[in-house]
């Protein structure tokens, strides 16, 4: 299969591609035209004319529910907290799996659990365990800890992936030239696994930003951007949705490709080190 | 030395703290709750099992979970297809890292859309007046609309494969990328062909990759209400569907019961996926 | 959007609300404190709740502009309404919410009355919040009747009083009759009863409620038109009546009768807008929003009467001193008018009609209450033209449409049954 020659196998499996991505991509080009309907259009076909009105919309005039601003900031925030405290985490607790320690493997089904248990669960049980101890919920509390149980599971297989491959012999050879350990991981781990926390803190941003369920039973006084894109289906009839669809997706690709410059400049100067 | 011994503990801490505080916690607040008694006002602590009873002698309960178990072997099928062959093209087919990754992204970036508005956008695709149903009678391939492409299970079904398939995709293509092509040629020199190699060299190193893609794509179907709610019309049930139902009528401890009883078969399946495969030796 | 409201007959309304909320604001510091206090100076901020029909920014606006008072308003899917008012009282200080999720979440404890004699406009509210007659004559309704959950014995009771009492445990703030939308380019028949639904020639082109306490309703009043079932009380239902009810709800959906189930006001919209579905139990400014888009859509009146529903303010147990000075205030302004002359050109009424008055012009009067023709084009608050010259309002004046109401959304005695029940029923 890796013949110089192309085979049947991969004009087929080509045209599977395409067919998987065109379907991915179908609601994606839906909200995409339908952002653009005409001041009096709809959020279905057909089309009522073209216009950018329900961007102008979105972006300079006042909703007649809801606040997208506060619910963006909140939604960011609480995505670049939970972004943080998952490579913090979760490259903490690969470390430790690196060693045997006393309740290693508990733990480790634990994670896997929290994988598992399905969202909705863990949103009622938050909300349930919060009101049985009398406290109060909040984005920034509650629903904090919910989309943890989400991201922390996925940055520690993601740490589980790069340390099964990392190759130990750099440890030692930088112990060899008597670093002490805390200068080996600074010097030696960390620019070597930096791409992967990128990585891990890029998958826990966007899980948290558009974790719904979880959220649902947990986030206090004040929405977030997925529930309150929820709430506002009980008034809002207008492309306006879809505007804020189109405009969040290029917001979040654009961090997307910070991640990835970021990814390419590390390794540039990494490789640059090494050759230095 | 203490310290060294210490360390893994230390690093350990955070993530045991949160998960005791935000997922064992929790779990056992539900636990309890499924065993105290409500009226249509007031849940109170109490100790009964009228929530279990109610749950498990309802013929809606078994039906749900029918209903469920069908949406969850038929996505699992439909994703393990679809993600597998998908894996398999970019880790065999697509030489160069760089390709690799710019066709993976090309695959994650629908799901940067708020999943929501996702959800509302079905409705103008596959809708009676919907862009699919439009396409399909300009070309001349059908002249009455489809209905049964929205508000119906086949339209649950595409909107979780089209949700999940990447979580299956993922792993399986981690795995592919780890098996070792001098394995394949040597397969090769042997005289197998492609389809030999398929099923007695990759299929069999790729478990790991299928087992964890298997978990996520089970664990989200079990669990999902909002798909189900959209994509139906409102028209099925699910297990989430139900809990969601129940907490929305402030019946906590029937919805307690509930999570209990979707909590244990979730983790039955979950262990006996894991018994056929170590995920943490092949991770 | 709002800044073309403005523009519109901005002179002669301005002068009305302006002198109204001046009023409305001196009165209420004014039964408080004695003198009125500019919150402005001592800021206030309230955070209110409730679903996107009445959570408006721009009454939160206004609110700030006339009072000084900010509210913070978060809209919410209405089964999350009823949860955050039990589960997080500390999380808010007003709720809005419906009289029949208040039925079930008052008695939690969790809001605490209202002494009406701080309500400046108690006297003027539709007598169907009080003595639940909208005229002495008329019959009160089926089902959870505003004036059923509408007081309670005492200032720290949790029992509804039969009677009015000085006690109130919502202010009613806007209500509406509810009825069949349906697409008159598609049905291509007249709509006269519930259960025209049932008409094999609409099969999987219609869709009711999938909210229990409101979709069951729906469900009664297409049976009892059916004449598939009779009721003793279709707000109070036995196990009997649930059953033949629900049985027959399965039965029509395996049938292929509907379409879809509806929860939010979206999907309402987007099922008739896109002609899913060509009649359908529907909510006024729904149907209002289908026709902005150019859409025929008619919200037709039925023989049978209405199905009515309201929502008011409660205020959290925890507000005490200056929140609590303030919430009233909020509230006795939100029935000065303005706030009432808003829902009112959405369609929907306001609970204070006198003070509405005020601040509607005449013609907007006569289209919206009195069921005439329209003599100018009928905006929207937005500035959105809705109705053209000559347009009547569907089903008419508002004596005769909440004058007709048969059945107000109901939790009954047996609710933890139903429900089960119409969980079986979306699960069949």
């Amino acid at each position: 299969m890796n013949s110089e020659k192309r085979g049947l196998g991969f004009y087929i499996l080509t045209a599977f591609f395409a067919l998987f991505v065109l379907f991915l991509y179908g609601p994606l080009t839906t909200i995409f035209i339908l952002s653009f309907q005409g001041p009096n259009g709809g959020l279905t076909f057909p089309m009522n004319g073209s216009s950018v009105h329900w961007f102008k919309n979105l972006l300079f005039e006042q909703q007649a529910v809801g606040d997208f601003g506060g619910a963006f900031s909140r939604s960011l925030i609480l995505g670049l907290m939970t972004m943080m405290a998952t490579v913090v985490v979760s490259l903490l607790a690969g470390l430790a799996f690196r060693r045997r320690f006393l309740g290693s493997g508990p733990l480790f089904y634990l994670t896997i659990a929290s994988l598992i248990v399905p969202s909705i669960l863990i949103s009622l049980g938050i909300g349930l365990a919060f009101q049985v101890f009398g406290l109060s919920p909040a984005w920034y509390s509650s629903a904090f800890g919910a989309h943890l149980t989400w991201t922390l599971p996925f940055g520690l297989l993601i740490m589980f992936a790069v340390f099964n491959r990392f190759n130990p012999a750099y440890e030692e050879a930088a112990r060899d030239l008597g670093a002490t350990s805390w200068q080996t991981f600074a010097h030696v781990v960390l620019p070597i696994i930096l791409p992967s926390l990128v990585g891990v803190g890029l998958f826990g941003f966007t899980l948290s930003y558009d974790e719904f369920a979880r959220t649902l039973m947990t986030a206090g006084t004040f929405n977030t951007l997925p529930l309150e894109i929820y709430g506002m289906t009980t008034n809002v009839t207008t492309p306006v949705l879809y505007a804020l669809g189109t405009v969040t997706t290029l917001f979040s690709m654009g961090i997307i490709v910070v991640a990835l410059v970021a990814i390419a400049v590390l390794r540039k100067r990494r490789a640059r080190k090494v050759a230095g | 030395m203490t310290l060294s011994r210490l360390a893994p503990y230390l690093q350990a801490t955070p993530l045991t703290l949160i998960l005791a505080a935000f997922l064992v916690l929790p779990i056992a607040t539900i636990v309890m709750v499924s065993f105290w008694d409500y009226d249509s006002i007031q849940i109170f602590p109490a100790f009964v099992f009228t929530n279990y009873e109610e749950t498990i002698t309802s013929p809606v309960t078994w039906n749900t979970y029918i209903n469920t178990f069908k949406y969850t072997v038929i996505v699992w099928a439909v994703t393990l297809f679809v993600g597998f062959w998908v894996a398999y093209y970019l880790a065999f087919h697509i030489r160069s890292t760089t390709m690799q990754m710019v066709l993976f992204l090309v695959c994650t970036i629908p799901f940067l859309t708020s999943n929501i508005i996702r959800m509302i956008s079905w409705i103008p695709f596959l809708g009676r007046n919907g862009l699919l149903n439009q396409t399909l009678m300009g070309m001349g391939v059908i002249n009455q609309p489809l209905e049964f492409l929205l508000f119906s299970d086949f339209a649950v079904v595409l909107a979780m494969v089209h949700l999940y398939t990447l979580f299956m995709v993922t792993p399986i293509f981690n795995t592919l990328m780890r098996i070792d092509r001098a394995l394949v040629e040597a397969a090769r020199d042997a005289g197998a062909n492609g389809w030999q190699i398929l099923t007695n060299v990759i299929i069999p190193l790729a478990k790991p990759g299928i087992a964890i893609g298997s978990i996520f794509v089970v664990t989200l179907v079990m669990g999902d209400f909002i798909t189900v709610r959209f994509m139906s019309g409102g028209q099925s049930a699910s297990v989430g569907l139900m809990m969601a139902n129940q907490i929305a009528l402030l019946q906590y401890p029937a919805a307690a019961a509930n999570a209990v009883i979707l909590l244990i078969i979730v983790l039955l399946l979950v262990g006996g996926i894991l018994r056929i495969v170590n995920i943490r030796k092949e991770l | 959007m709002t800044k073309k409201t403005t523009s519109k007959g901005v002179s002669r309304r301005q002068l009305l609300k302006g002198a109204a909320a001046a009023g409305g604001l001196a009165a209420g510091a004014g039964v408080v404190t004695g003198f009125p206090t500019i919150w402005a100076q001592n800021p206030i901020t309230l955070r209110q709740f409730g679903t996107g029909v009445s959570n408006l920014n721009a009454i939160a606006e206004k609110c700030k502009a006339d009072l000084g008072i900010t509210l913070q308003m978060t809209a919410l899917d209405s089964d999350a309404v009823s949860q955050r008012v039990v589960t997080q009282a500390s999380s808010f200080d007003i709720a809005d919410i419906e009289y029949w999720i208040c039925k079930k979440v008052f008695p939690a404890g969790t809001l605490q009355p209202m002494d009406v004699k701080k309500i400046k406009y108690y006297d003027d509210i539709v007598p169907i919040f009080t003595t639940g007659k909208l005229t002495p004559e008329s019959k009160i309704a089926q089902g959870t009747a505003p004036n059923t959950v509408g007081f309670v014995e005492g200032p720290e009771s949790k029992v509804f009083a039969k009677a009015p009492t000085q006690w109130m445990t919502l202010i009613p703030t806007i209500y509406n009759a509810d009825t069949l939308g349906i697409r008159p380019d598609l049905v291509g028949r007249p709509i006269k009863n519930w259960k025209d639904i049932l008409d094999p020639a609409f099969k999987g082109k219609t869709s009711i409620l999938n909210i229990p306490s409101i979709g069951i309703m729906d469900a009664a009043m297409i049976c009892e038109s059916a004449g598939i079932m009779k009721y003793g009380d279709k707000g109070n239902m036995t196990k009997a009546e649930i059953d033949g009810t629900i049985d027959f709800l399965i039965k029509t959906k395996k049938a292929g009768q509907f379409r879809a189930f509806w929860k939010t006001f979206d999907e309402s919209v987007n099922l008739m807008a896109s002609g899913e579905v060509v009649i359908q139990s529907m909510w006024s400014p729904a149907v209002a929003a289908v026709r902005s888009k150019g859409i025929p859509c008619v919200y037709q009146p039925l023989e049978e009467g209405y199905r009515a529903w309201g929502g008011g303010l409660g205020i959290a147990k925890h507000l005490k001193g200056a929140q609590l000075d303030a919430a009233y205030e909020y509230i006795n302004w939100y029935m000065s008018g303005w706030v009432g002359a808003y829902l009112n050109r959405q369609g929907y009424y306001s609970a204070v009609l006198s003070t509405a008055e005020k601040n509607m012009t005449p013609d907007e009067w006569a289209f919206w209450m009195l069921g005439q023709p329209a003599k100018a084009d009928i905006l929207s608050p937005e500035g959105k033209v809705m109705y053209t010259v000559g347009a009547v309002r569907d089903g008419g004046s508002f004596k005769e449409r909440m004058g007709a109401v048969a059945c107000w959304n109901s939790v009954m005695d047996e609710d933890r049954y139903m429900v089960r029940r119409w969980n079986e029923f979306i699960a069949a």
